[in-house]
C-alpha cells in the first residue's frame, strides 16, 4: 500500500489542527474585539492611551517590569447585595418587608434601621434570593437597590474594582500581563496613586515611599545635574541622606516621566457588560447609582474613533 | 565449471525467524483514552464558555453574565446627563438654565413639562421663529436638529434627564415613544415653528 499520501495527510492534519486552535480560535475570540459601550452611560471603552502614556509602555516593557508587577486582577465569584436607601411613605409595610426578609429583627430594630439609611439589609446572597428580597422590599413602597459585587481575593486587597478582561487591553500590544507579583497587581494603579511624584520618587528610591520594598532603585532613569540659575520644578525632594550633594538636583528623564504617565494612566474599572457590578454614584450628582463613566468628554470622543459596538 | 546447483541459501534462519503473532490492541489503552476525552469535555463544558469572548470566569455561560446584570430599572439618568452635556449643554447650558441670547431656558418650561409629543419633536427637526417660554417670548436664531443623529436610546434618554433633573419634575421618554414620534414626522427636515407644535395634539 502506498503511505505516502497517508503520511502527508497526517501530518497536515496535525499542522491544521494545531493552526485552527492556536491561531484562528482565539482569532475569532478576541481578535476583533473593538472598543464598546460601557453599562448605561454608553461612554466608549477603552479610550486610547494619552500620547506620554503609550511612550511609557515601551519604558515599562523595556525595562522588564512584567516581570515582578501582573497586571490582570481576578474575581472568584459574583454576589448581590440589597441596600435599602430610602423608606417610602408606608413605614408599617416597610417594617413588615424588612421582617420578613430578616427574621431576626425586631419591630425595634426595625425602625432603627430605617431611622439611618441608606443601609445594607442583605449581603453576599445570589441572584435569586436578592430578586425576591429586592422585590419584597420594593413593594412595599420604599426605594431599595440590588448591587452586583464582584469578589475575590485581589478585589478584596483593593486591586481593582472588577477584574480585568480582554477589552481593557485593546490598545496595548504587547499586553504587559505579567506572571508574577513579587510587587502588587498594577491594572488600576493609576486609581490608587494617581500622583506623578509619587511614582518618581517611587523609581528612584522605592523604600521612600513603600516600607520594606523589595524594589530595586531604578536610578538610571533620573539625571543628576548641577543647578543652574534655580532649581528645575521637576527636580525630586528627597530626603538628606539621599539628596545630591549641594547646588545638584535630581531630575526625571523624559523616560521617567512617559512611565510614570503609563502607570497613571492603568485603570480598569469602567463597567462593562462581561463584568457586572454595580458602582454607586458620585456624591453631588443627581444620577442615581448607575455606572463609573470617564468624564463627559470621553463621551464626545465617540465622534473621533471606531465605530463603538452597540 | 561446477554445474551442480548449490543448495540455495535459507532465506528464513532457522526457527522461523520473526513472526507476526497475535497482538490484539491494549484495551487498556482504550480505555484510558475515552476516560480522559470524558474528563477533557467536562472541563472544557464548565470553563471554556463556549470560546465566547464575553464569557470570562466565574461565568460559565452568557446567559449566566445576563443573569448577573444590575438590574435596568426606571430612566438611564447617567446616561442621559452624558448625551446632554455632550449635546445640548453647550447652548442650553449644563444647569439647565439656558443662555440669553443663546437657547430658551428648560428649568420649569412648559414645552418640557408638557406633552411628550410636542418636546420629542423639537430635537428631531429643529425649532425656528419666536416662542414663548413661562411668559417670556424669545425670538433666537433657530435651533438645528440636535437629535435627529441620536439613537432612540440616547433620545430618550436625554429627554428624560431633562424632564427630571433641576427641579423638573416629569414623567419619564421611553424609546418606543421617540420610534413612533420619528415614524410619525417621517423625514421631515424643516423646522418647527411654535405654532407647528401646539398643532401637535397633547395626546
Amino acid at each position: 500500500m502506498n503511505y505516502g499520501p497517508l503520511i502527508f495527510l497526517a501530518a497536515f492534519f496535525a499542522l491544521a489542527s494545531s493552526w485552527f486552535g492556536l491561531v484562528l480560535t482565539p482569532q475569532m475570540q478576541i481578535g476583533h474585539l473593538q472598543q464598546t459601550n460601557t453599562l448605561g452611560a454608553g461612554a466608549t471603552y477603552p479610550v486610547a492611551r494619552p500620547g506620554l502614556a503609550r511612550r511609557g509602555i515601551e519604558v515599562y516593557r523595556a525595562n522588564g517590569c512584567a516581570y515582578c508587577h501582573s497586571q490582570q486582577v481576578g474575581q472568584t465569584a459574583t454576589l448581590c447585595d440589597v441596600v435599602l436607601a430610602e423608606a417610602g411613605t408606608n413605614q408599617a409595610a416597610l417594617v413588615a418587608a424588612l421582617l420578613s426578609v430578616k427574621p431576626a429583627l425586631t419591630d425595634a430594630n426595625a425602625v432603627q434601621l430605617m431611622a439611618k439609611l441608606p443601609q445594607t439589609v442583605l449581603q453576599g446572597a445570589s441572584r435569586e434570593v436578592a430578586d425576591t428580597v429586592y422585590k419584597a422590599l420594593k413593594a412595599s413602597g420604599s426605594k431599595a437597590e440590588l448591587w452586583i459585587v464582584p469578589t475575590g481575593p485581589d478585589l478584596a486587597r483593593g486591586w481593582g474594582k472588577r477584574r480585568t478582561v480582554a477589552e481593557d487591553f485593546l490598545f496595548d500590544y504587547p499586553v504587559m500581563l505579567g506572571s508574577q507579583r513579587i510587587g502588587p497587581d498594577l491594572a488600576n494603579v493609576g486609581l490608587r496613586q494617581p500622583d506623578a511624584n509619587w511614582h518618581l520618587r517611587h523609581f528612584y528610591a522605592p523604600r521612600l515611599e513603600v516600607t520594606g520594598s523589595a524594589m530595586p532603585p531604578y536610578r538610571f532613569l533620573f539625571e543628576k545635574r548641577r543647578i543652574e540659575r534655580a532649581r528645575s520644578p521637576d527636580a525630586l525632594d528627597l530626603p538628606p541622606g539621599l539628596a545630591p550633594g549641594n547646588g545638584y538636583e535630581i531630575v526625571p528623564t523624559q523616560e521617567a516621566k512617559a512611565l510614570a504617565a503609563y502607570l497613571i494612566s492603568l485603570r480598569a474599572d469602567a463597567p462593562l457588560f462581561e463584568t457586572p457590578m454595580t458602582v454607586p454614584a458620585a456624591p453631588g450628582t443627581n444620577a442615581p447609582a448607575a455606572t463609573n463613566l470617564p468624564a463627559p468628554k470621553a463621551f464626545g470622543a465617540v465622534n473621533s474613533t471606531s465605530p463603538a459596538r452597540k | 565449471m561446477n554445474a551442480q546447483p548449490t543448495q540455495p541459501v535459507a532465506l528464513t534462519p532457522a526457527g522461523g525467524g520473526p513472526q507476526a503473532g497475535r497482538a490484539p490492541a491494549p484495551v487498556w489503552s482504550f480505555v484510558l483514552l475515552f476516560v480522559l476525552f470524558y474528563w477533557g469535555m467536562v472541563y472544557f463544558d464548565l470553563h471554556g464558555g463556549w470560546f465566547n469572548p464575553q464569557v470570562y470566569t466565574p461565568y460559565a455561560t452568557i446567559s449566566e453574565v445576563e443573569r448577573y446584570q444590575p438590574p435596568r430599572e426606571g430612566p438611564d439618568l447617567a446616561r442621559g446627563k452624558a448625551v446632554y452635556e455632550t449635546v445640548c449643554g453647550l447652548c442650553h447650558n449644563n444647569d439647565g438654565m439656558g443662555k440669553p441670547n443663546q437657547a430658551p431656558p428648560f428649568v420649569g418650561s412648559e414645552w418640557v413639562l408638557g406633552s411628550p409629543a410636542r418636546m420629542i419633536r423639537i430635537p428631531l427637526a429643529g425649532l425656528t421663529g419666536p416662542i414663548t417660554v413661562q411668559g417670556q417670548a424669545i425670538n433666537l436664531s433657530s435651533m438645528p436638529a440636535m437629535g435627529a443623529a441620536l439613537s432612540d436610546e440616547d433620545l430618550a434618554a436625554v429627554l428624560t434627564y431633562i424632564r427630571s433633573s433641576w427641579g423638573n419634575k416629569a414623567s419619564p421618554i421611553s424609546a418606543e415613544q421617540v420610534k413612533a414620534v420619528r415614524a410619525e414626522i417621517g423625514n421631515r427636515t424643516q423646522p418647527w415653528t411654535a405654532g407647528d407644535l401646539m398643532a401637535v395634539p397633547e395626546k
